[in-house]
């Protein structure tokens, strides 16, 4: 190295240095999601989980006696199941202190006006009946704590038979389906959170969409867990006919408490013949939240299941959203981006199972980790022998803001049979100075110029999302960088 | 080390059990013939070394590459077809040092391997070239894990692969970047063709990362025969089984010109065709 390179060298350093001087900052309040209203339920089971809980649970829902048979069935299981091997540790989550149920002081109503006045504040906040009253949205559902307090779909959606409620009212109302389709694709057995969801399920959204019918403004439902140490096990069913499409989004947010809380959704999706579905999720959970979620889609013959998925939240996730490509030519989209940040273990990733000819999946992720966050992503490619052609490209990029941070990723991908195509690219690394410096050099702030690679590195997702959540995206990705620049 | 019998050897990380990725187990019993070798390449010396395997056993081989020493470890599997073969590649890599490794598993009924290499020193490389060759009911099993802890380290894991008939192959690659390991590269690469409609391919490509300051790279491809090419040498005259062949032997190329020796480079060559051949 001659001098002059010597030099150029040190002035790099320094300006490394004086990068990194700036990354260890406290996280900011997260504002909004944060505010915690009074504990106003009317009732909550005990702490645990036994089969009085659970017998406790059926009875105040006034479940049919084959729901009670399966909810016990299910807590057999659990307690015959050990915990997963492998992924984040769960040694926070203690079940003998998760109360499994939480009765809000609300009831079901399809009229805003009719929820009470803490809970209406709440969403109001989040700006759930906005967007609903601006008519970007066909329907809303909003959950508190463990029961739906409201649902609306647009009349002339009701028309052409398209059906948006809660699961109580499924559960009454289209008793015959949901009994055939009910924990069918995730089933009990599946792993001990499926077994414990089976067991003490609660609130979530069903959705019918008939043959040919589309759908083309988004449904939403809104997931907001309230009192602390209290678990969320919502279970959403979605059945799109031959045919039809549609656009689902969800939302998920909690305040922060000192005590663990869990969630233990389900997600069910059944895409028939020549459907689309469109599933999105913002998730934000506050950072005790344990989010042990399943989510599983069976397409059928030329099907398309869109995934788009956004974890920001949580102390804890295990997310992997599976689709099985069961009919000939079967479509997945995954997009993903998850952000980790102090005191966060994220792990999520995406699953594609082959079973047809012809079928295609596209897995397309981002993970970001910060401030000693750890972000793994994890996924599976399984192509069997019965899916001659299919072709698969999974492409994911980790960025990392810190060395306090960690950053894995572990795709496995299982191919049988000699017609398959797939292709796998991964990358991680940090932001590169060159970039920094270039962007400094045309007169952006440093700050700015970080934000603006961050966002461009995320923009993939962001331009999937719909336009209020693309701005939501944005702005929990300012919150964090602010954290992280100071 | 574990001296459990069925697993052989573990992924630094787990993952969903159904995948069957987590351990490398041997069926039957662990060849007792054993082949030990213990290498320490002395600070600024440069050696070339070459194992060939011809009958079941199982190597153990660890090594020290002192501060800016150089080695190129050759290590073929010639082992016939009814037999175990198992392998065990322990590397310790000084200050400026480097580490090349050209490794074939063409025979065998059962080929485990793994490779563990640790980039300890600053400005530590290793440069890995695989060879995989898998036919009849066959298995292949590797395990290759390189640990960046030194500042500036480089580290290029290339493995190529051909199946067929029933064989069945798992493939784990991992780059470990450990905190402190500023400025280091990785790269991983694996290519796989698949040639009968009965093989099972499993790749793992793992990155750990711990540090920022790092660059790495991974991909795989897994597929079928690019038709765009067969159809060009067929085009010219080749018949599909030879066309086939030659498309295979340019993907082995790369790790094949490594191998110093003429004559054994000659051997694995034929034994490779010979193989590719009887499949027809």
């Amino acid at each position: 190295m001659d001098k002059k390179e010597q030099e150029a060298f040190a002035h790099k350093e320094e300006l490394r240095q004086e990068f990194k001087k700036k990354t260890y900052i406290e996280d900011i309040e997260r504002t909004i999601y944060d505010v915690k209203d009074a504990d106003n339920s009317i009732y909550k089971t005990q702490e645990g989980l036994t089969e009085e809980v659970v017998r406790d649970i059926s009875a105040r829902k006034h479940d049919p006696q084959w729901m009670l048979d399966f909810r016990l069935k299910s807590l057999a299981i659990y307690n015959s199941m050990a915990l997963p091997t492998w992924g984040p540790s769960l040694d926070d989550l203690d079940m003998d202190n998760i109360i499994t149920y939480v009765q809000p002081n609300a009831k079901m109503t399809g009229n805003w006006k009719e929820v009470p006045e803490d809970i209406k504040n709440t969403f109001d906040r989040l700006g759930i009946p906005e967007a609903e009253q601006k008519e970007s949205l066909a329907g809303v559902g909003a959950q508190y704590d463990s029961e739906v307090v409201y649902h609306s779909i647009q009349e002339s959606l009701v028309k052409q038979g398209v059906v948006y409620t809660d699961m109580e009212t499924a559960i009454r109302d289209y008793e015959d389906i949901v009994k055939e389709y009910f924990m069918t694709l995730v089933p009990p057995k599946d792993h001990k959170f499926a077994a414990l969801h089976g067991a003490v399920w609660s609130g979530g959204s069903f959705v019918y969409v008939p043959a040919g019918v589309h759908v083309k403004i988004p449904l939403q439902s809104y997931f907001r867990l309230n009192a602390a140490g209290a678990g969320q096990f919502e279970h959403t069913l979605i059945i799109v006919e031959p045919g039809a499409s549609l656009h689902f989004i969800e939302g998920c947010s909690a305040p922060k408490y000192n005590v663990t809380n869990l969630h233990a959704g389900c997600v069910e999706l059944f895409v028939k013949e020549g459907a689309r579905l469109r599933y999105s999720t913002i998730e934000n959970w506050s950072r005790n939240m344990m989010n042990l979620n399943t989510k599983r889609a069976l397409v059928e013959k030329d099907g398309i299941i869109e995934w788009v998925s956004g974890s920001f939240g949580s102390h804890v996730s295990c997310l992997y959203p599976c689709s099985i490509l069961h009919g000939e030519n079967a479509k997945c989209e995954f997009t993903g981006v998850t952000f980790a940040a102090k005191g966060q273990d994220l792990d999520t990733g995406a699953s594609v199972i082959m079973t047809a000819p012809h079928t295609s999946a596209n897995i397309n992720t981002r993970t970001i980790s910060k401030d000693g966050g750890k972000a793994t992503y994890r996924s599976a490619v399984k192509v069997t022998r019965r899916a001659p052609d299919a072709k698969c490209s999974v492409n994911c990029e980790s960025l990392m803001l810190d060395n306090k941070s960690r950053s894995d990723t572990l795709p496995v991908m299982d191919i049988e049979g000699d017609r398959a195509d797939i292709g796998h690219e991964a990358k991680i690394g940090r932001i590169s100075d060159e970039a920094i410096f270039y962007l400094t050099s045309r007169g952006i702030d440093e700050d700015e110029a970080r934000a603006m690679i961050v966002r461009g590195f995320v923009e993939p997702i962001a331009k999937e999302l719909p336009l209020e959540y693309a701005v939501e995206m944005n702005n929990l990705v300012n919150i964090e960088l602010e954290g992280t620049m100071g | 080390m574990n001296n459990d019998l069925t697993v052989f050897s573990r992924i630094p990380m787990r993952t969903w059990r159904w995948l069957g990725v987590n351990e490398a187990r041997v069926a039957g019993p662990i060849p007792e013939k054993q082949e030990n070798e213990s290498l320490l390449v002395e600070a600024g010396k440069t050696e070339e070394y070459i194992l060939t395997r011809r009958a079941g056993a199982q190597q153990n081989v660890d090594i020290r590459i002192e501060d800016g020493a150089k080695l190129h470890l050759v290590n073929i599997q010639l082992v016939p077809t009814d037999e175990t073969a198992t392998s065990r590649v322990k590397v310790t890599v000084g200050k400026d040092a480097e580490f090349r490794y050209t490794v074939v598993e063409a025979g065998a009924s059962q080929a485990m391997s793994e490779l563990d290499v640790n980039l300890a020193g600053n400005d530590s490389k290793a440069d890995i070239w695989g060879l995989y060759f898998s036919d009849g009911s066959r298995k292949v099993d590797l395990n290759y894990t390189i640990r960046q802890a030194g500042r500036r380290t480089d580290a290029n894991m290339q493995v190529r692969g051909a199946m067929l008939d029933t064989s069945e192959k798992i493939f784990r690659g991992t780059l470990d970047f450990i905190e402190g390991a500023k400025g280091s590269v990785g790269r991983e690469n694996e290519e796989v063709i698949l040639l009968s409609p009965g093989v099972r391919n499993r790749s793992v490509p793992i990155m750990l990362s711990h540090e920022d300051d790092v660059d790495g790279h991974h991909a795989v491809s897994v597929g079928r025969m690019d038709e765009d090419k067969l159809f060009y040498l067929m085009s010219r005259g080749l018949d599909l089984p030879n066309a086939q062949r030659l498309i295979v032997e340019a993907s082995f190329n790369p790790v094949l010109d490594r191998i110093p020796d003429e004559a054994l480079k000659q051997e694995v060559d034929e034994y490779l065709q010979g193989r590719l051949a009887n499949h027809e």
